[in-house]
Protein backbone atom coordinates (compact mmCIF):
# COMPACT_ATOMS: atom_id res chain seq x y z
CA UNK A 1 0.00 0.00 0.00
CA UNK A 2 1.43 3.48 -0.65
CA UNK A 3 2.66 5.89 1.85
CA UNK A 4 0.99 9.31 1.62
CA UNK A 5 3.02 12.32 2.01
CA UNK A 6 3.06 15.53 1.57
CA UNK A 7 6.16 17.37 0.20
CA UNK A 8 8.04 20.50 -0.10
CA UNK A 9 10.26 19.63 -3.30
CA UNK A 10 12.82 22.35 -3.00
CA UNK A 11 16.13 22.79 -5.34
CA UNK A 12 18.44 21.58 -3.00
CA UNK A 13 16.38 19.84 -0.01
CA UNK A 14 12.91 17.60 -0.25
CA UNK A 15 10.94 17.90 2.94
CA UNK A 16 8.52 14.91 3.58
CA UNK A 17 5.69 14.90 6.01
CA UNK A 18 4.05 11.34 6.47
CA UNK A 19 0.60 10.74 6.96
CA UNK A 20 0.58 7.61 8.86
CA UNK A 21 2.78 7.50 10.71
CA UNK A 22 3.38 11.05 11.11
CA UNK A 23 6.82 12.11 11.08
CA UNK A 24 9.13 14.12 8.62
CA UNK A 25 12.26 13.47 6.53
CA UNK A 26 14.38 15.69 4.97
CA UNK A 27 16.55 14.02 1.72
CA UNK A 28 17.97 15.44 -0.96
CA UNK A 29 16.16 16.26 -3.88
CA UNK A 30 18.43 14.84 -6.10
CA UNK A 31 17.61 11.51 -4.30
CA UNK A 32 14.05 12.42 -3.69
CA UNK A 33 13.43 11.80 -7.92
CA UNK A 34 15.42 8.40 -8.35
CA UNK A 35 13.40 6.71 -5.07
CA UNK A 36 11.48 3.94 -5.92
CA UNK A 37 9.33 3.97 -2.60
CA UNK A 38 5.67 3.29 -3.00
CA UNK A 39 4.77 6.60 -2.49
CA UNK A 40 1.44 8.62 -2.81
CA UNK A 41 1.71 12.36 -2.71
CA UNK A 42 -0.93 13.99 -2.00
CA UNK A 43 0.18 17.18 -2.06
CA UNK A 44 3.43 19.32 -3.20
CA UNK A 45 4.93 22.65 -3.25
CA UNK A 46 8.53 23.41 -4.14
CA UNK A 47 10.52 24.93 -7.13
CA UNK A 48 11.27 21.01 -7.96
CA UNK A 49 7.48 19.73 -8.24
CA UNK A 50 7.07 19.54 -12.01
CA UNK A 51 3.52 18.38 -12.09
CA UNK A 52 4.47 16.20 -8.85
CA UNK A 53 1.28 15.63 -6.68
CA UNK A 54 -2.09 15.32 -6.94
CA UNK A 55 -2.73 19.06 -5.73
CA UNK A 56 0.12 21.47 -6.49
CA UNK A 57 0.24 24.39 -4.00
CA UNK A 58 2.60 27.55 -4.93
CA UNK A 59 4.87 28.12 -2.38
CA UNK A 60 4.20 31.82 -1.20
CA UNK A 61 0.09 30.29 -0.55
CA UNK A 62 2.03 27.44 0.98
CA UNK A 63 3.92 29.52 3.26
CA UNK A 64 1.39 32.24 4.53
CA UNK A 65 -0.95 29.79 5.22
CA UNK A 66 2.06 27.84 7.18
CA UNK A 67 2.59 31.62 9.44
CA UNK A 68 -1.04 31.52 9.67
CA UNK A 69 -0.78 27.75 11.25
CA UNK A 70 2.66 28.59 13.07
CA UNK A 71 2.60 32.13 14.31
CA UNK A 72 0.32 33.62 17.33
CA UNK A 73 0.27 37.02 15.87
CA UNK A 74 -2.33 37.42 13.29
CA UNK A 75 0.21 40.06 11.57
CA UNK A 76 3.28 39.00 10.58
CA UNK A 77 6.26 39.36 8.30
CA UNK A 78 7.65 35.61 7.62
CA UNK A 79 10.95 35.10 5.30
CA UNK A 80 11.38 32.26 3.51
CA UNK A 81 15.03 31.74 2.84
CA UNK A 82 15.73 29.04 0.49
CA UNK A 83 18.23 27.53 -1.39
CA UNK A 84 17.84 29.20 -4.73
CA UNK A 85 15.56 31.97 -3.97
CA UNK A 86 14.32 34.67 -1.49
CA UNK A 87 10.37 34.97 -0.94
CA UNK A 88 8.28 36.84 1.49
CA UNK A 89 4.70 37.97 2.86
CA UNK A 90 3.55 40.49 5.10
CA UNK A 91 0.29 39.69 6.86
CA UNK A 92 -2.33 41.60 8.17
CA UNK A 93 -5.48 40.02 9.81
CA UNK A 94 -4.89 37.21 7.78
CA UNK A 95 -4.88 38.83 4.45
CA UNK A 96 -1.81 39.78 2.58
CA UNK A 97 -1.00 43.38 2.71
CA UNK A 98 2.96 43.33 1.09
CA UNK A 99 4.90 40.06 -0.75
CA UNK A 100 7.32 39.59 -2.91
CA UNK A 101 9.68 36.85 -4.56
CA UNK A 102 12.77 37.31 -5.19
CA UNK A 103 13.98 35.29 -7.66
CA UNK A 104 17.31 37.16 -8.81
CA UNK A 105 18.75 38.98 -6.27
CA UNK A 106 18.57 36.13 -3.39
CA UNK A 107 19.48 33.75 -6.40
CA UNK A 108 21.04 30.45 -4.80
CA UNK A 109 21.59 32.28 -1.19
CA UNK A 110 21.21 29.28 0.63
CA UNK A 111 22.96 27.24 -1.58
CA UNK A 112 25.98 29.56 -1.46
CA UNK A 113 25.91 29.71 1.91
CA UNK A 114 26.18 26.25 2.58
CA UNK A 115 28.79 25.50 -0.06
CA UNK A 116 30.57 27.97 1.82
CA UNK A 117 30.24 26.31 4.67
CA UNK A 118 31.38 23.03 3.66
CA UNK A 119 33.84 24.96 1.64
CA UNK A 120 35.49 26.43 4.40
CA UNK A 121 34.68 23.54 6.58
CA UNK A 122 33.75 25.48 9.10
CA UNK A 123 31.33 25.90 11.88
CA UNK A 124 29.05 28.76 11.45
CA UNK A 125 28.73 29.22 15.08
CA UNK A 126 32.92 30.12 15.29
CA UNK A 127 32.54 33.11 12.45
CA UNK A 128 33.29 36.42 14.18
CA UNK A 129 30.35 38.05 14.64
CA UNK A 130 32.07 42.06 14.44
CA UNK A 131 32.74 41.30 10.91
CA UNK A 132 32.02 44.00 8.76
CA UNK A 133 29.68 43.95 6.07
CA UNK A 134 30.12 43.01 2.43
CA UNK A 135 27.47 44.74 0.28
CA UNK A 136 26.71 41.59 -2.22
CA UNK A 137 23.99 41.68 -5.20
CA UNK A 138 23.39 38.26 -4.48
CA UNK A 139 24.66 34.59 -3.50
CA UNK A 140 26.75 34.81 -6.82
CA UNK A 141 28.02 37.97 -6.89
CA UNK A 142 28.33 38.14 -3.18
CA UNK A 143 30.96 35.02 -3.38
CA UNK A 144 33.11 37.04 -5.93
CA UNK A 145 33.31 40.04 -3.40
CA UNK A 146 34.19 38.10 -0.50
CA UNK A 147 36.84 36.34 -1.81
CA UNK A 148 38.55 39.58 -3.02
CA UNK A 149 38.26 40.44 0.22
CA UNK A 150 40.26 36.89 1.27
CA UNK A 151 42.73 37.77 -1.54
CA UNK A 152 43.32 40.92 0.39
CA UNK A 153 44.16 39.10 3.68
CA UNK A 154 40.96 39.27 5.60
CA UNK A 155 40.69 35.74 7.71
CA UNK A 156 38.64 33.77 5.39
CA UNK A 157 35.98 33.28 8.47
CA UNK A 158 35.56 36.76 9.14
CA UNK A 159 35.00 37.47 5.00
CA UNK A 160 32.23 34.43 5.58
CA UNK A 161 30.62 36.33 8.16
CA UNK A 162 30.59 39.45 6.39
CA UNK A 163 29.23 37.66 3.22
CA UNK A 164 26.82 36.43 5.84
CA UNK A 165 25.82 39.94 6.79
CA UNK A 166 25.47 40.85 3.06
CA UNK A 167 22.64 38.38 2.50
CA UNK A 168 21.15 39.59 5.71
CA UNK A 169 21.03 43.17 4.71
CA UNK A 170 19.25 42.71 1.32
CA UNK A 171 16.96 40.58 2.81
CA UNK A 172 16.12 42.50 5.80
CA UNK A 173 15.29 45.62 3.05
CA UNK A 174 13.74 43.52 0.97
CA UNK A 175 10.68 42.66 3.68
CA UNK A 176 10.44 46.93 4.29
CA UNK A 177 12.74 46.43 7.69
CA UNK A 178 10.47 45.11 10.32
CA UNK A 179 11.12 45.00 13.91
CA UNK A 180 10.46 41.63 14.12
CA UNK A 181 10.80 39.01 11.38
CA UNK A 182 9.88 35.65 11.17
CA UNK A 183 12.17 32.95 8.99
CA UNK A 184 11.81 29.88 7.32
CA UNK A 185 13.88 27.99 5.74
CA UNK A 186 17.49 25.56 6.22
CA UNK A 187 18.60 28.29 7.36
CA UNK A 188 17.14 28.43 10.35
CA UNK A 189 19.72 26.15 11.82
CA UNK A 190 22.78 28.60 11.11
CA UNK A 191 22.88 30.67 14.10
CA UNK A 192 25.68 33.05 12.81
CA UNK A 193 22.94 33.97 10.05
CA UNK A 194 20.42 34.66 12.37
CA UNK A 195 22.38 37.15 14.17
CA UNK A 196 23.10 38.63 11.00
CA UNK A 197 20.07 40.61 10.81
CA UNK A 198 19.54 44.00 12.40
CA UNK A 199 16.65 43.17 13.56
CA UNK A 200 14.77 40.92 15.81
CA UNK A 201 14.41 37.16 13.85
CA UNK A 202 12.96 33.99 15.45
CA UNK A 203 13.63 31.17 13.02
CA UNK A 204 10.55 28.65 12.37
CA UNK A 205 12.65 25.86 10.72
CA UNK A 206 12.40 23.91 7.45
CA UNK A 207 8.95 22.88 7.60
CA UNK A 208 6.98 26.10 7.38
CA UNK A 209 5.54 25.29 3.97
CA UNK A 210 5.18 21.84 4.94
CA UNK A 211 2.97 22.76 8.02
CA UNK A 212 0.78 25.09 5.13
CA UNK A 213 0.59 21.89 3.23
CA UNK A 214 -1.14 20.03 6.30
CA UNK A 215 -4.01 22.91 7.21
CA UNK A 216 -5.21 22.66 3.63
CA UNK A 217 -5.01 18.93 4.07
CA UNK A 218 -6.71 18.80 7.36
CA UNK A 219 -8.66 21.74 5.95
CA UNK A 220 -10.12 21.27 2.31
CA UNK A 221 -12.18 24.41 2.48
CA UNK A 222 -9.09 26.39 3.23
CA UNK A 223 -8.27 26.19 -0.82
CA UNK A 224 -11.03 27.80 -1.82
CA UNK A 225 -10.95 30.02 -3.99
CA UNK A 226 -8.42 27.91 -5.70
CA UNK A 227 -10.32 25.26 -6.13
CA UNK A 228 -10.72 25.93 -9.96
CA UNK A 229 -6.82 25.34 -10.05
CA UNK A 230 -5.95 23.00 -8.17
CA UNK A 231 -6.13 19.24 -9.60
CA UNK A 232 -9.37 17.34 -8.35
CA UNK A 233 -7.70 13.88 -8.01
CA UNK A 234 -7.26 14.36 -4.08
CA UNK A 235 -10.75 14.83 -3.32
CA UNK A 236 -11.31 11.04 -2.48
CA UNK A 237 -8.03 11.46 -0.27
CA UNK A 238 -9.56 15.03 1.41
CA UNK A 239 -11.35 13.58 4.10
CA UNK A 240 -8.79 11.00 5.46
CA UNK A 241 -7.98 11.87 9.10
CA UNK A 242 -4.31 12.65 10.11
CA UNK B 1 -0.81 52.80 -31.67
CA UNK B 2 -2.41 53.82 -28.79
CA UNK B 3 -5.75 54.93 -28.54
CA UNK B 4 -6.40 57.47 -31.14
CA UNK B 5 -9.40 59.72 -30.98
CA UNK B 6 -12.16 57.37 -32.62
CA UNK B 7 -13.47 59.65 -35.00
CA UNK B 8 -10.12 60.21 -36.35
CA UNK B 9 -9.72 56.26 -36.89
CA UNK B 10 -13.36 56.02 -38.28
CA UNK B 11 -11.86 58.04 -40.86
CA UNK B 12 -9.76 55.98 -42.21
CA UNK B 13 -12.37 52.75 -41.47
CA UNK B 14 -15.36 54.81 -43.80
CA UNK B 15 -13.15 54.96 -46.75
CA UNK B 16 -12.35 51.39 -46.82
CA UNK B 17 -9.11 50.81 -45.09
CA UNK B 18 -8.33 47.69 -42.93
CA UNK B 19 -7.25 48.75 -39.16
CA UNK B 20 -4.65 46.87 -37.54
CA UNK B 21 -4.18 47.82 -33.89
CA UNK B 22 0.10 47.76 -33.67
CA UNK B 23 -0.31 47.25 -29.86
CA UNK B 24 -1.59 43.47 -30.57
CA UNK B 25 0.61 40.45 -30.84
CA UNK B 26 0.25 40.10 -34.87
CA UNK B 27 0.69 36.42 -36.27
CA UNK B 28 3.80 36.06 -38.05
CA UNK B 29 5.56 38.97 -36.69
CA UNK B 30 8.27 38.00 -34.28
CA UNK B 31 9.56 41.33 -32.03
CA UNK B 32 12.47 42.42 -32.90
CA UNK B 33 15.30 43.36 -30.16
CA UNK B 34 17.05 45.80 -32.94
CA UNK B 35 15.09 48.58 -32.52
CA UNK B 36 15.11 49.39 -29.31
CA UNK B 37 17.03 49.01 -25.89
CA UNK B 38 16.91 45.26 -24.52
CA UNK B 39 15.23 47.01 -21.16
CA UNK B 40 12.46 48.99 -22.75
CA UNK B 41 8.61 48.65 -22.46
CA UNK B 42 7.20 44.75 -24.30
CA UNK B 43 4.65 46.65 -25.59
CA UNK B 44 6.49 49.24 -27.61
CA UNK B 45 9.09 46.85 -28.86
CA UNK B 46 5.83 44.79 -30.25
CA UNK B 47 4.59 48.28 -31.54
CA UNK B 48 8.31 49.05 -33.31
CA UNK B 49 8.59 45.74 -34.61
CA UNK B 50 4.61 45.62 -35.93
CA UNK B 51 5.17 48.90 -37.36
CA UNK B 52 8.41 48.34 -39.31
CA UNK B 53 7.58 44.95 -40.44
CA UNK B 54 4.92 45.47 -41.61
CA UNK B 55 5.80 48.65 -43.30
CA UNK B 56 8.88 46.65 -45.37
CA UNK B 57 6.89 44.08 -46.40
CA UNK B 58 4.16 46.65 -47.77
CA UNK B 59 1.15 45.43 -45.58
CA UNK B 60 1.05 48.52 -43.87
CA UNK B 61 0.47 51.77 -45.72
CA UNK B 62 -0.01 54.65 -42.70
CA UNK B 63 1.04 54.83 -38.97
CA UNK B 64 -1.85 56.48 -36.89
CA UNK B 65 -0.07 56.98 -33.43
CA UNK B 66 -1.42 58.70 -30.46
CA UNK B 67 1.60 60.20 -28.91
CA UNK B 68 -0.56 62.42 -26.53
CA UNK B 69 -0.67 61.94 -22.49
CA UNK B 70 -3.33 59.13 -23.24
CA UNK B 71 -0.76 57.05 -24.58
CA UNK B 72 2.86 57.23 -23.04
CA UNK B 73 6.31 59.63 -23.83
CA UNK B 74 7.73 56.40 -25.02
CA UNK B 75 5.60 56.35 -27.72
CA UNK B 76 5.86 59.98 -28.75
CA UNK B 77 10.11 59.39 -29.06
CA UNK B 78 9.53 55.81 -31.06
CA UNK B 79 6.95 58.00 -33.53
CA UNK B 80 9.82 60.62 -34.52
CA UNK B 81 12.15 57.80 -35.56
CA UNK B 82 9.50 55.91 -37.04
CA UNK B 83 8.65 59.14 -39.33
CA UNK B 84 12.68 58.55 -40.42
CA UNK B 85 12.37 54.84 -40.55
CA UNK B 86 9.05 53.66 -42.70
CA UNK B 87 8.65 54.48 -45.86
CA UNK B 88 5.25 55.23 -45.01
CA UNK B 89 3.50 58.40 -43.75
CA UNK B 90 3.06 58.48 -39.85
CA UNK B 91 0.70 60.71 -38.40
CA UNK B 92 0.89 61.35 -34.80
CA UNK B 93 -2.42 62.41 -32.52
CA UNK B 94 -3.16 63.16 -29.36
CA UNK B 95 -6.50 62.01 -28.08
CA UNK B 96 -7.61 64.66 -25.94
CA UNK B 97 -11.20 63.50 -25.33
CA UNK B 98 -12.68 64.29 -21.99
CA UNK B 99 -16.27 62.74 -23.01
CA UNK B 100 -16.72 59.44 -21.67
CA UNK B 101 -18.52 56.57 -23.23
CA UNK B 102 -18.82 54.13 -20.11
CA UNK B 103 -17.07 51.49 -19.36
CA UNK B 104 -19.74 48.90 -18.86
CA UNK B 105 -17.49 45.94 -20.15
CA UNK B 106 -14.84 46.69 -17.12
CA UNK B 107 -17.89 46.02 -14.67
CA UNK B 108 -19.24 43.67 -16.66
CA UNK B 109 -19.57 39.46 -15.24
CA UNK B 110 -17.92 38.32 -18.70
CA UNK B 111 -14.07 36.70 -17.63
CA UNK B 112 -11.35 39.31 -16.93
CA UNK B 113 -9.43 37.94 -20.07
CA UNK B 114 -12.52 38.25 -22.27
CA UNK B 115 -13.33 42.18 -20.99
CA UNK B 116 -9.56 43.26 -22.19
CA UNK B 117 -9.68 41.53 -25.63
CA UNK B 118 -13.26 43.46 -25.90
CA UNK B 119 -11.89 46.68 -24.78
CA UNK B 120 -8.80 46.50 -27.06
CA UNK B 121 -10.93 45.36 -29.93
CA UNK B 122 -13.15 47.66 -29.82
CA UNK B 123 -10.57 50.96 -30.18
CA UNK B 124 -11.44 50.91 -33.43
CA UNK B 125 -14.40 48.81 -33.83
CA UNK B 126 -18.12 49.09 -32.13
CA UNK B 127 -18.84 46.33 -29.63
CA UNK B 128 -20.73 43.24 -30.92
CA UNK B 129 -24.30 43.80 -30.56
CA UNK B 130 -24.24 40.13 -29.64
CA UNK B 131 -22.17 40.92 -26.44
CA UNK B 132 -24.80 40.93 -23.64
CA UNK B 133 -23.20 42.55 -20.42
CA UNK B 134 -24.71 42.66 -17.18
CA UNK B 135 -23.34 44.90 -14.61
CA UNK B 136 -21.49 42.91 -11.01
CA UNK B 137 -20.70 43.92 -8.26
CA UNK B 138 -16.29 43.78 -7.88
CA UNK B 139 -15.47 40.67 -6.27
CA UNK B 140 -11.27 41.47 -7.04
CA UNK B 141 -9.94 44.77 -9.09
CA UNK B 142 -7.30 44.74 -11.77
CA UNK B 143 -5.66 48.00 -12.29
CA UNK B 144 -3.67 48.63 -15.23
CA UNK B 145 -2.61 48.75 -19.05
CA UNK B 146 -3.69 45.45 -21.19
CA UNK B 147 -0.76 43.16 -20.68
CA UNK B 148 1.47 41.95 -22.79
CA UNK B 149 1.17 38.52 -22.07
CA UNK B 150 -2.83 37.82 -21.35
CA UNK B 151 -2.00 34.55 -19.58
CA UNK B 152 -2.32 37.17 -16.67
CA UNK B 153 -5.67 37.88 -16.51
CA UNK B 154 -7.02 34.10 -16.66
CA UNK B 155 -5.73 34.05 -12.56
CA UNK B 156 -8.45 36.93 -11.42
CA UNK B 157 -11.81 35.30 -10.32
CA UNK B 158 -15.34 36.05 -11.39
CA UNK B 159 -16.20 39.62 -11.71
CA UNK B 160 -13.27 40.69 -11.55
CA UNK B 161 -13.44 44.80 -11.77
CA UNK B 162 -10.93 46.78 -14.46
CA UNK B 163 -9.19 50.24 -13.64
CA UNK B 164 -6.64 52.38 -14.56
CA UNK B 165 -5.84 52.71 -18.28
CA UNK B 166 -7.55 49.93 -19.69
CA UNK B 167 -10.90 51.23 -18.24
CA UNK B 168 -9.73 54.78 -19.81
CA UNK B 169 -9.29 52.85 -23.10
CA UNK B 170 -13.10 51.56 -22.49
CA UNK B 171 -14.85 54.60 -21.77
CA UNK B 172 -12.41 56.69 -24.93
CA UNK B 173 -11.07 58.70 -22.59
CA UNK B 174 -7.44 57.39 -22.77
CA UNK B 175 -5.92 61.25 -21.38
CA UNK B 176 -8.03 60.70 -18.04
CA UNK B 177 -5.78 60.91 -15.37
CA UNK B 178 -8.56 61.32 -12.83
CA UNK B 179 -10.45 58.46 -14.38
CA UNK B 180 -7.28 55.96 -14.22
CA UNK B 181 -6.31 56.97 -10.44
CA UNK B 182 -9.81 56.03 -8.80
CA UNK B 183 -10.42 52.54 -7.89
CA UNK B 184 -13.24 50.94 -5.56
CA UNK B 185 -12.28 51.03 -2.36
CA UNK B 186 -12.32 47.98 -0.16
CA UNK B 187 -11.95 45.93 -3.39
CA UNK B 188 -8.82 44.15 -3.40
CA UNK B 189 -7.26 44.87 -6.28
CA UNK B 190 -4.00 43.99 -8.15
CA UNK B 191 -1.53 47.01 -9.84
CA UNK B 192 -0.01 45.83 -12.97
CA UNK B 193 2.05 47.80 -14.84
CA UNK B 194 4.69 46.45 -17.57
CA UNK B 195 8.11 46.39 -16.45
CA UNK B 196 10.21 49.48 -18.00
CA UNK B 197 6.88 51.67 -18.00
CA UNK B 198 6.54 54.88 -16.35
CA UNK B 199 3.32 53.75 -15.18
CA UNK B 200 4.77 51.54 -12.35
CA UNK B 201 5.36 54.92 -10.18
CA UNK B 202 1.76 55.19 -10.66
CA UNK B 203 0.94 51.71 -9.52
CA UNK B 204 3.85 50.91 -6.78
CA UNK B 205 2.07 54.76 -5.32
CA UNK B 206 -2.11 53.54 -5.64
CA UNK B 207 -0.96 49.69 -4.60
CA UNK B 208 0.62 50.84 -1.40
CA UNK B 209 -2.21 53.81 -0.52
CA UNK B 210 -5.33 50.75 -1.13
CA UNK B 211 -3.31 47.56 0.14
CA UNK B 212 -3.34 46.19 -2.94
CA UNK B 213 -0.70 43.93 -4.61
CA UNK B 214 1.89 45.99 -6.81
CA UNK B 215 3.08 43.61 -9.95
CA UNK B 216 5.53 44.30 -12.60
CA UNK B 217 5.32 41.67 -16.03
CA UNK B 218 8.05 41.59 -19.06
CA UNK B 219 6.78 39.73 -21.67
CA UNK B 220 5.38 36.83 -20.25
CA UNK B 221 3.55 35.80 -17.45
CA UNK B 222 6.43 34.10 -14.47
CA UNK B 223 6.00 31.12 -12.29
CA UNK B 224 6.88 33.81 -9.56
CA UNK B 225 4.55 36.44 -10.57
CA UNK B 226 1.34 33.82 -11.28
CA UNK B 227 2.54 32.83 -7.54
CA UNK B 228 1.93 36.14 -5.90
CA UNK B 229 -1.45 36.80 -8.06
CA UNK B 230 -2.69 33.44 -6.70
CA UNK B 231 -1.68 33.95 -3.39
CA UNK B 232 -2.93 37.58 -3.44
CA UNK B 233 -6.63 35.92 -4.50
CA UNK B 234 -6.39 33.21 -2.33
CA UNK B 235 -6.05 35.27 0.99
CA UNK B 236 -7.27 38.49 0.10
CA UNK B 237 -10.81 37.62 -1.79
CA UNK B 238 -13.52 36.54 0.05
Amino acid sequence: MSEKILIDCGTSYTKIYYINPQYYEVIPSREFRQWKRDLRILMATGYNTWGMGDVQVNELIALAEGGLRLIPEGSFTLLDCGARDVKYITMNEGKIIRMDWNTECGAFAGQVIELLTNYFNINPQDLPPDSEKIPVVCGVLGMTKMFDKIAEGVPYPRAFMGFLKGIAWNCYHLVNKPELLYLSGGLCENQAFLSSFPCQVRPLGRYVLLEGLKSFYENPSRLKPLEETVSKKADCDRNHPL
Amino acid sequence: MGVPHWEEIQKYGKRGDTIIDLDDALPDVSVEDSYLPKTYCSILKRVTSNAITLAQAGKLHLVLADVGEGKCDGMRYIASFLRELLPIPVVEVRNTNSTGCGFPICQSQLPLRKKVELIVETVSKPLNTSVKLRKTAPSCGFWGVPPSDFALLELFPPNTHIYGWTRCMENKTPANRELELEVDEGVPTVFFSQNFCQRSALAFHLAKKHQGLFVQMDHHLTKSIRAMVEAFIKFNVT
